[in-house]
């Protein structure tokens, strides 16, 4: 990543995707009749929709790379804010919802932190320590909600009904 | 191509997916629908075939035209369709009992056909439709299912030597928790002439949550298509299973039919006159 | 006495060249003016097996073999013991055989036949290049009395860049065949052709039922190939590029029913063609095909069964599995060509119906009438074209499996603006979306009855002849209707009242044209060639016969043959 341009596509590629997941995550758990957690996830596609109308405004005006989906520069296999879709699981709390998100926000944090720390560019480096900064409330905020929430008994994934054979 | 300013969201139906939450194959509809807006394809030009299985519901999730067969179909259906209908986009997508076990033989002879279309199997070596029995990629060991207590006892089906020794002209292996990949592979596999085959590692959360862990197990080693076969027969050699990337591409001209010059109907008669 | 049929066997092994002669004089016959058919009889050998060709020729049309043969010629006796009763002589028919070969097999030399040796074998040494085929062909020529100018005309394309000398040996074979038949007495003489009064064609079943289905507007076909059925198939692979079309050879029945299946998803009229095993295989598909209402045809040449049963010969034995051989509720339509010429006109029928209903249509051939060669009027021009009913203009949503009426839905086709949908096998609603409904699964089973039940078929459901104020009423089905015909024929000339119905449409079984059609009959007899009455059954299942109900079946290899039906008929 060179350019504040491509900082901006990685910012606007990054909520995106998050919110997107954040979105067929709560379809997953509103198929399977988590109401709980799917309006978890929808309130949190939602934040990601907020702050993906910000990048957005940030690169109006600018001539923003059109990068194919697998060209972005990120430090893992999926942006840094997108939740791991394994973490789902049809019985999860909103413990582990929170969790999850919790995990991706601190993710993008880091990310962000990382790019304000190192990169060459200054104006990258300012722009890059804002979005940490707005990431490091989000962070602070869901810390706050998952208190709320403390971690269920262990055995929250049991299901004294086998699984069902469908086809 | 038809170049459409088009979104990744345009390509899915309202219908939600069954699939357990967690399960790989949502990031599979993801990127088949992310590849699909990157390459600007109208949905009424594209069509979707599956058989039977968890990934085989995957057409009613998206806006396409879609075919959801019968258990280990899709690739016949898929090819009768493209032969018919040259100008569409095929795709054919299921999983690895649907592909490999059910319909081993069409996989085999696709390979072979080279039909121009995209073969994606979403590979969890288990059957989760009907609860959990052992596949052809299931280890021969695996005790996990009731009907195999002792474990399959067969050897894991090998899906890339299979589709190299067939004469598959595209071959790549992804994860999906490696999306963007999953989407990169299918953007090439459409791209290129001929039958690609586009295996996915795609874990089962409910039936074999331990897959979960493949994400420490892949390697993106495939880093450049092979366009000798033999080289590419000496990589699978050394292949653990868990290699991504592109593995082989060759310019085998696709199995296409050939009309002649059209005649009239009413002439086909005059062969049989006295 | 002036004949106005003849019926010949010729019998051979090992390179005789028994179908070739036998195609020869039906092909000199029909520029003669004569109609006729072959049929064959074959061994089990991919070369040189024993073989039989069965000409039957006449002044007036003929698609089935008569009771026996009046000549049988046997180039040699090979094996003869395993298809002699396949090949009936008539009380005092002509058995020509060859001393070269040896003596008269037990089985033949019995008190009716007249046995003549002639020496084909040491006739033929006489001549440079003579072959057996060639003195037989003159022999039999000269005792119907058929133009040598017609034989030499046909031997000559055979021969075609074979060169003069081949040419002088065939015709001097088939003089000195003329020359031996001097001394054969006894055979009434075959009445002169009728003048032609319209252009004649020489076409098997097989090929018939590839043309129909081109002309019902087929231009795709997957198959794989199987006895005896791979001839259609064999004839669509050049005749479809012709046309715009084409064929894919498969792996397995199993991809050519669903490649058919994906091919008319796309919008191309679609058909495979297949025998017994290879059906069986399909039956799945054949589910996915109605419940998805993709529109597909399956020619299926009966052969006997079950198994691998006898895939050279003929019987009507996937009845049952065409009309109940599919999993679930699934009505479809089952239909059965009833002669060698309307294979064509079944087949296009077929591809109108499957079409028009965007349903699966199984089509009962067999191998009597798919491999025979006929010689008919030229077929009149057909006006079934299949049509799909195809959405002009899309609303959305797009209700692929729409409530109507008639249970026909507008079909869109990839490539369609707005009309995106995924067929499914899984049972669904109107839009396509799986559905465990109750409501959809009743609505969507409801709907694809009613199409396929509430269709109007028209008269073509099937053929009705003789006495309006029949007595005797004979139901048959398929093949068997040219063996009925003319046994219903020679009943009324002999004074009897009875009628012929013979069944184009074996499901949806037309109650009501059926009934009709059996109005005033006080003894109904249902014919057909299987061990277990399938048709009758069937009919049973949906139907009451009116009056006394006999049925008369028999299994295969032996095909129907006018006498035994006359002899049910006049309650011999």
């Amino acid at each position: 990543m060179e350019t504040v341009e491509e900082f901006i596509a990685h910012a606007i590629a990054l909520e995106e995707d998050s919110a997107v997941r954040f979105d067929d995550m709560a379809d997953a758990l509103d198929v399977h009749n988590n109401h709980e957690v799917k309006d978890l996830f929808l309130k949190m596609a939602h934040y990601s929709r907020l702050h993906l109308a910000e990048a957005r405004k940030l690169g109006e005006g600018l001539t923003l790379p059109d990068l194919k989906p697998w060209e972005f520069k990120w430090p893992d296999a999926e942006p840094p804010e997108t939740p791991d879709q394994d973490a789902t699981h049809y019985l999860m709390t909103p413990h582990h919802a929170l969790a999850m998100a919790l995990d991706s926000e601190k993710r993008a944090q880091v990310y962000y932190a990382g790019l304000a720390n190192g990169h060459d560019n200054a104006r990258i480096r300012e722009l890059a320590a804002e979005f940490a900064e707005e990431e490091a409330e989000h962070v602070a905020m869901l810390e706050a909600m998952l208190a709320k929430y403390p971690a269920p008994p262990v055995d929250w994934d049991e299901d004294m009904d086998p699984p069902i054979a469908v086809d | 191509m038809d170049a459409v300013a088009s979104k990744p969201q345009d390509y899915k139906s309202e219908l939600k997916p069954v699939w357990c939450p967690g399960c790989g194959d949502f990031s599979v509809l993801a990127a088949i629908t992310r590849a699909l807006a990157e390459l600007g394809l109208e949905q009424r030009n594209v069509a979707l075939v599956s058989g039977i299985g968890c990934s085989s519901r995957l057409p009613a999730y998206t806006s396409l035209y879609g075919f959801h067969a019968v258990h280990g179909r899709a690739l016949p259906v898929a090819s009768g369709l493209k032969l018919a209908r040259p100008e569409l986009t095929v795709l054919a997508a299921g999983g690895d009992g649907d592909g490999f076990s059910i319909g081993g033989n069409h996989f085999v002879h696709a390979c072979r056909r080279n039909v121009d279309m995209t073969y994606i199997i979403m590979d969890n070596s288990v059957y989760g439709m009907t609860k959990g029995q052992a596949s052809p990629t299931t280890e021969a060991d695996w005790t996990g299912s009731k009907l195999t207590p002792e474990g399959p006892g067969l050897s894991p089906f090998r899906p890339l030597e299979m589709a190299l020794s067939a004469g598959a002209t595209f071959i790549s292996r992804a994860f999906s928790g490696d999306p963007l990949e999953v989407t990169r592979q299918i953007c090439a596999g459409i791209a290129h002439e001929g039958f690609s085959f586009i295996h996915v590692l795609s874990p089962c959360v409910t039936y074999r949550p331990e897959q979960k862990g493949w994400r420490e197990f892949v390697h993106a080693d495939f880093t450049e298509p092979y366009t000798d076969r033999r080289e590419a027969f000496l990589r699978l050699l050394d292949d653990d299973g868990f290699t991504t990337g592109i593995l082989y591409k060759s310019q085998t001209p696709p199995f296409q039919t050939r009309p002649k010059p059209v005649e009239p109907v009413s002439v086909l008669g005059d062969q049989f006159a006295i | 006495m002036i004949r106005s049929t003849v019926s010949i066997a010729l019998t051979g092994s090992g390179g005789a060249g028994v179908m070739t002669a036998g195609q020869m004089l039906l092909d000199a016959a029909a520029q003669a003016g004569y109609y006729g058919l072959m049929g064959r009889t074959l061994g089990p050998q991919i070369r040189g097996g024993e073989s039989a060709a069965m000409i039957r020729l006449s002044n007036r049309p003929v698609q089935g073999l008569d009771d026996g043969h009046d000549i049988l010629l046997a180039f040699d006796w090979g094996n003869i013991d395993r298809f002699i009763k396949e090949l009936p002589l008539v009380p005092g028919g002509i058995v020509i055989a060859d001393p070269h070969h040896g003596q008269v097999p037990a089985v033949m030399d019995q008190d009716h036949h007249r046995i003549v040796n002639i020496p084909l074998h040491d006739l033929a040494k006489t001549i440079p290049g003579g072959r057996v085929n060639m003195i037989g062909l003159g022999l039999i020529a000269e005792l119907i009395g058929l133009d040598h100018a017609h034989l030499l005309d046909r031997v000559a394309k055979q021969l075609t860049g074979k060169g003069e000398q081949a040419l002088a040996a065939s015709k001097a074979g088939l003089d000195a065949g003329a020359e031996a038949a001097a001394g054969i007495t006894g055979l009434d003489p075959l009445a002169e052709p009728q003048p032609r009064t319209g252009d004649r064609w020489s076409i098997t079943g097989n090929d018939a039922a590839g043309l129909g289905a081109i002309q019902g507007g087929v231009r795709f076909c997957a198959a794989y190939p199987i006895t005896p059925a791979t001839d259609i198939l064999e004839w669509l692979a050049p005749n479809l590029p012709r046309v715009g079309g084409s064929l894919v050879q498969c792996e397995d029945e199993l991809a050519s029913i669903n490649m058919i299946i994906g091919s008319s998803f796309g919008g191309v009229p679609s058909v495979t063609a297949t025998s017994g095993p290879g059906l069986a295989l399909m039956t799945e598909s054949l589910g996915l095909a109605v419940a998805s209402e993709t529109p597909v045809v399956v020619i299926n040449v009966q052969r006997g069964g079950p198994s691998t049963g006898i895939p050279t010969k003929s019987e009507q034995v996937d009845l049952n599995i065409a009309v109940n051989g599919l999993h679930g509720d699934a009505p479809h339509v089952v239909t059965a060509p009833l002669s060698i010429g309307d294979c064509l006109f079944t087949t296009q029928w077929s591809v109108h119906l499957a079409e028009a209903m965007q349903t699966a249509v199984i089509v009962l051939s067999d191998q009597v009438i798919g491999q025979s060669r006929a010689i008919i009027d030229k077929p009149a021009d057909l006006a079934f074209v299949g049509k799909r009913l195809v959405p002009e203009r899309i609303e959305a949503p797009y209700r692929r499996y729409a409530i109507t009426a008639d249970g026909l839905s507008p079909m869109a086709l990839p490539g369609q603006e707005g009309g995106m949908y995924t067929a499914d096998g899984l049972e669904h609603n109107e839009t396509g979306h799986p559905s465990t409904q109750i409501e959809h699964h009743q609505e969507q089973l409801d709907k694809r009855r009613r199409k396929v039940e509430g269709f109007d078929y028209g008269d073509h459901w099937g053929v009705v002849e003789g006495d309006d104020d029949a007595d005797i009423a004979v139901v048959t089905w398929g093949s068997s209707a040219e063996p009925a015909r003319e046994a219903v024929q020679r009943a009324r000339t002999q004074g009897f009242k009875v009628r012929l119905v013979a069944a184009r449409l074996i499901a949806p079984v037309p109650v009501a044209r059926l009934t009709a059609a059996l109005d005033g009959v006080s003894r109904v007899l249902v014919v057909e060639q299987n061990h277990g009455g399938q048709y009758f059954r069937h009919l049973r299942a949906h139907m009451d016969l009116p009056g006394k109900v006999e049925t008369y079946h028999r299994p295969g290899p032996f095909t129907l043959r006018p006498r035994e039906i006359l002899q049910r008929i006049l309650g011999q």
